[in-house]
């Protein structure tokens, strides 16, 4: 006997012009919802995310396909990949069928759907129900019983829920009716490739032929009904994800995350700067609404939210999303309100993590940009204050311009207006030049330098603030100001290469100076001095010490720097204890987005937070590569007391001290 | 209604001053200039009075120095004001407070300002003269230390801070002058459409003559650094005995303890 199975059996063939047609209509119902949608995203304004499509076309098959950013995180993870894998494995089956019944059989008279190919046809798909199914009851579970923190739950989850289980239970019960008057009677041997439909035909087994010929028609109608339910219903409910999200894995920037636009100030046609309305932000910014499955996975990691403060960036995500399908004229920033906008560090924690690729940081720079350039407002009068300070003396603690250089009197260090004939131009920042506490850290890598025979120059009086902290709290202008002072001063002295201790200077100098003119390369001072101890061009004496790394969020997940402090540390003798959160998961010092010039008035503090991550790891020393970080920790240990015996170093500072003969 | 505010660029006080070639003024190198602070509260009750006012009310803003102070004139332009006056004069510095005094008369006399604002005084030469001297040239009713300020058109109510911490309210018929001091708002931060649209605005540039200026009442003869001889105190005692002889301390040698605080 053959092993196949007569395609719509029992249901007739006469059925399905009807079937195609009620398909073409849900598809219809569909595509109405998309353009609905599609209205909503081109409120935005234009932004080119069609540009390097082959990158952008393996991208997307390799995310979607392989769920690599949804298993990021198995809680949940696990289970929807199982759901999609079923889901698709059964999608590829009912078209491999639609393929058979309107091409090979009545075309070619050929049956592909035969033979072993029928065997492990029927296994493959009944094995991805039971695995959709197992999938679908553990997300049930999870959302219903265990609850996870944060998840929120709407009725439509409940819709869906039921819809996805009863798509799964009505197939099962088909198959299970065909077998029972079919396969399980005339090939026993054929019905064991279908498990799923061998249990369920044990339903039908004391009916008679009638009844369950009757059931299995009522059965397949209801099934398919469900099926284009479903199909209507992905632009209307969270299944709009299956478009939206996958499309994000095509439309996310290829450049590293965070990357802002640079406002053409010169533009007489420009007068609104930021996003005021939702129709302010691109139109990528108004899809990602779209894209948001509200898995929370941003918000679990926010150190905003996980301290206490009013931003949730999953929140945000939605509010826009909602501004701008009911609200499109009322203000955007009232409805996310100032006090979660002023709450980001842009640590980029949300979007590291977010398997729909949303691009948080930029929106929430856009608002504030709207804040600050269209309202003059500020997150407190502290961060003003330090504003007008780097407005008038490049600096944010206010320090008189002259003595910028200061710190580096008595060392070998030449300042640029006197002698320019350097190796490299040290950036060293408004930390390394005024906090004490960070002037240290100049004097460490000058002596590095010094020992590997590299002359180091800085600007002195003439550099000023690289503008990072201002332009994240969404002052454009400044920014650009300072930044161009700095980059006429580093033109005057024909510099080939620019290091800086500052991953916030580093980002800004070799990624935001590039949109202003500055051509030279620039490097962090971890992987500037891994190369020297890479080349030996500095020998170091290793000293036994146990550390932590904690990944500056700007070094880290901005710039993707995770291995050379850390092979840097050890090579100096450091014995690694990872924390908690390292790596691209490493939770912020609380002192990014500008957040370094402004109070922490809500919740708990960050950085002791931070600290006692550091803590936990048990290692003695807690080595950053971040002035601010540096300063943040400093604060943290302070504030926790002497007995947690830990001190904090930056990475320079630990390579000083070990340089060998 | 027409309104002046009279505003100074000064250097930001952080800076480390030493005294110039003459031994007269501090040397300007490397310092780095801004907004009177008094200033910035003048040009801001200005805006908001025209703001209130609606209409007809125009604010005109003057500054008299070197090419540097346009910065800070765009500023305050920036912040709201209609038109930028500059008095072009590189010896601006050298200049006593009469001299500036009877360059912004010159400049305002014949034009009919109803209000005039001005700091109070400013940072680095802080005579606290010049408003004063300005309506004693123009005639105009005047009043000092301005926190709080109310204007009908015809009148102006206003608040002065005495000391010790005691407030008077004064009544003048315009025209008038006032001098601003610290409470009396918050300056607002300039948009960014504004600084942009003030930075294309054409500035009236005049020169001292061209104003009319006077010759100078006083001479600045020398400039020097104030050493200060600070002197440490090493109290020994009792708990109770040290928070004593501190207390004493502090009345005798600060003012931390008076009333109205020791600004």
């Amino acid at each position: 006997m053959r092993e196949t199975r007569e395609l719509f059996w029992n249901v007739g063939q006469g059925s399905v012009p009807l079937m195609y047609l009620l398909s073409l209509a849900a598809v219809a119902v569909m595509v109405q919802g998309f353009r609905r949608l599609f209205g909503a995203w081109r409120l935005g304004r234009p932004l080119d995310r069609f540009d390097r499509s082959r990158e952008r076309i393996s991208r997307f098959l390799s995310e979607t396909m392989t769920q690599r950013r949804v298993l990021r995180v198995p809680d949940g993870g696990l289970l929807h990949s199982g759901l999609f894998w079923g889901f698709i494995t059964m999608f590829v089956g009912t078209i491999l069928v639609m393929f058979q019944a309107d091409l090979l059989s009545p075309v070619f008279q050929v049956n592909m759907l035969s033979g072993l190919f029928y065997r492990i046809f029927s296994l493959v798909l009944d094995l991805a129900g039971i695995t959709a199914l197992l999938a679908l009851a553990g997300l049930f579970v999870r959302r219903y019983f265990i609850r996870p923190d944060g998840l929120e739950t709407t009725q439509e989850d409940g819709l869906v829920h039921a819809l996805l289980l009863c798509i799964l239970l009505t197939g099962f019960l088909i198959e299970g009716s065909r077998m029972a008057v079919t396969e399980v009677r005339d090939n026993p041997a054929l019905a064991l490739w279908s498990p799923a439909g061998l249990l369920a035909s044990r339903l039908f087994a004391s009916m008679g032929d009638e009844a369950v010929a009757g059931l299995h028609r009522g059965l397949w109608w209801l099934h398919l009904l469900l099926g284009l339910g479903f199909i209507a219903l992905i632009p209307r409910t969270k299944l709009r994800h299956l478009f939206t999200t996958s499309g994000n894995s095509y439309f996310a920037p290829l450049e590293g995350q965070g990357e802002l636009a640079t406002i053409d100030l010169e533009d007489d046609t420009v007068d609104r700067f930021g996003a005021t309305l939702a129709s302010d932000l691109t139109w990528k910014d108004l899809f990602d609404t779209d894209a948001c499955t509200a898995c929370k996975r941003c918000q679990d990691r926010c150190p905003a939210w996980v301290t206490g403060k009013p931003l949730s960036p999953m929140k945000v995500i939605r509010q826009i999303g909602r501004s701008a399908s009911e609200s499109p004229s009322k203000s955007l920033i009232d409805a996310v309100t100032r006090e979660a906008l002023w709450a980001c560090t842009t640590c980029g924690a949300c979007q590291e993590i977010c398997p729909a690729d949303i691009e948080h940081v930029v929106k929430i720079v856009e608002m504030r940009r709207s804040l600050t350039l269209m309202e003059g407002e500020f997150a407190g009068e502290e961060v003003r204050k330090a504003t007008s300070a780097i407005e008038v003396t490049g600096n944010p603690f206010g320090m008189a311009p002259a003595s910028r250089g200061a710190w580096a009197e008595g060392l070998p260090v030449s300042v640029m207006a006197d002698d320019s004939r350097v190796d490299l131009l040290y950036f060293a920042g408004c930390y390394a030049s005024f906090d004490p506490r960070n002037r240290k850290v100049a004097e460490s890598f000058v002596r590095i330098c010094a020992a590997a025979g590299i002359r180091v120059g800085i600007l002195g009086a003439e550099e000023r603030c690289c503008g990072e902290p201002v332009r994240m709290m969404g002052n454009e202008y400044l920014y650009q100001m300072t930044a161009r002072q700095n980059i006429a001063a580093i033109g005057k002295y024909g510099v080939t290469r620019i290091v800086t201790a500052c991953p916030h200077c580093f980002t800004t100098l070799d990624r935001g100076w590039r949109n202003l003119g500055l051509e030279i390369p620039v490097e962090h001072h971890s992987t500037f001095i891994a190369g020297l101890v890479g080349r030996r061009q500095l020998k170091l004496a290793p000293e036994p010490f146990g550390f932590t790394w904690h990944d500056p969020c700007y070094l880290g997940r901005h710039n993707g720097i995770y291995t050379e402090p850390r092979s840097l540390l050890k090579a100096a003798g450091g014995k690694l204890s990872e924390m908690e959160a390292s790596g691209p998961d490493s939770f912020c010092c609380g002192a990014g987005g500008g957040r370094i010039l402004a109070e922490e008035r809500t919740g708990r503090r960050i950085n002791s937070e931070r600290v006692r991550m550091a803590r936990n790891s048990g290692a003695g020393t807690l080595v950053s590569g971040c002035p601010f970080c540096l300063s943040m920790f400093e604060d943290g240990m302070a504030a926790a007391g002497s007995g947690s015996g830990m001190k904090a170093f930056d990475l320079a500072e630990i390579v000083a001290a070990r340089i060998g003969g | 209604m027409n309104i002046l505010v009279c505003i100074k660029q000064v250097p930001d006080m952080e800076a480390r001053f030493t005294p110039n070639a003459t031994g007269t003024w501090f040397e300007e190198s490397g310092l780095a200039f801004r907004m009177n602070d008094y200033d910035e509260f003048a040009v801001e009750e200005a805006v908001r009075l025209k703001e209130r006012l609606g209409g007809e009310v125009e604010v005109t803003v003057l500054s008299i120095g070197p090419d540097r102070v346009v910065e800070t004139i765009r500023k305050a332009m920036a912040m709201g004001c209609d038109h930028g006056v500059h008095v072009r004069d590189d010896v601006a510095t050298d200049r006593d407070p009469w001299q500036i005094a009877t360059m912004i008369a010159g400049y305002a006399r014949s034009r009919g300002f109803g209000l005039i604002f001005t700091g109070m005084q400013s940072l680095d030469r802080g005579s606290a003269q010049v408003g004063v001297l300005v309506a004693e040239l123009l005639g105009l009713s005047c009043a000092t230390t301005v926190v709080g300020f109310s204007c009908d058109g015809a009148t102006a109510t206003v608040e002065r801070e005495l000391e010790g911490g005691t407030r008077a309210v004064v009544r003048l018929r315009l025209p008038a002058l006032l001098t601003c001091q610290l409470g009396l708002n918050t300056p607002r931060y300039p948009t960014l459409p504004n600084i942009l649209k003030a930075r294309k605005r054409e500035l009236l540039v005049l020169s001292p003559g061209e104003v009319g200026v006077e010759a100078p009442l006083a001479e600045a003869s020398g400039f020097s650094r104030h050493e200060r001889r600070s002197t440490c105190t090493v109290l020994e005692g009792e708990a109770g005995e040290l928070a004593g002889m501190v207390v004493d301390l502090l009345k005798e040698r600060t003012a931390v303890l008076r009333r109205g605080g020791g600004r």
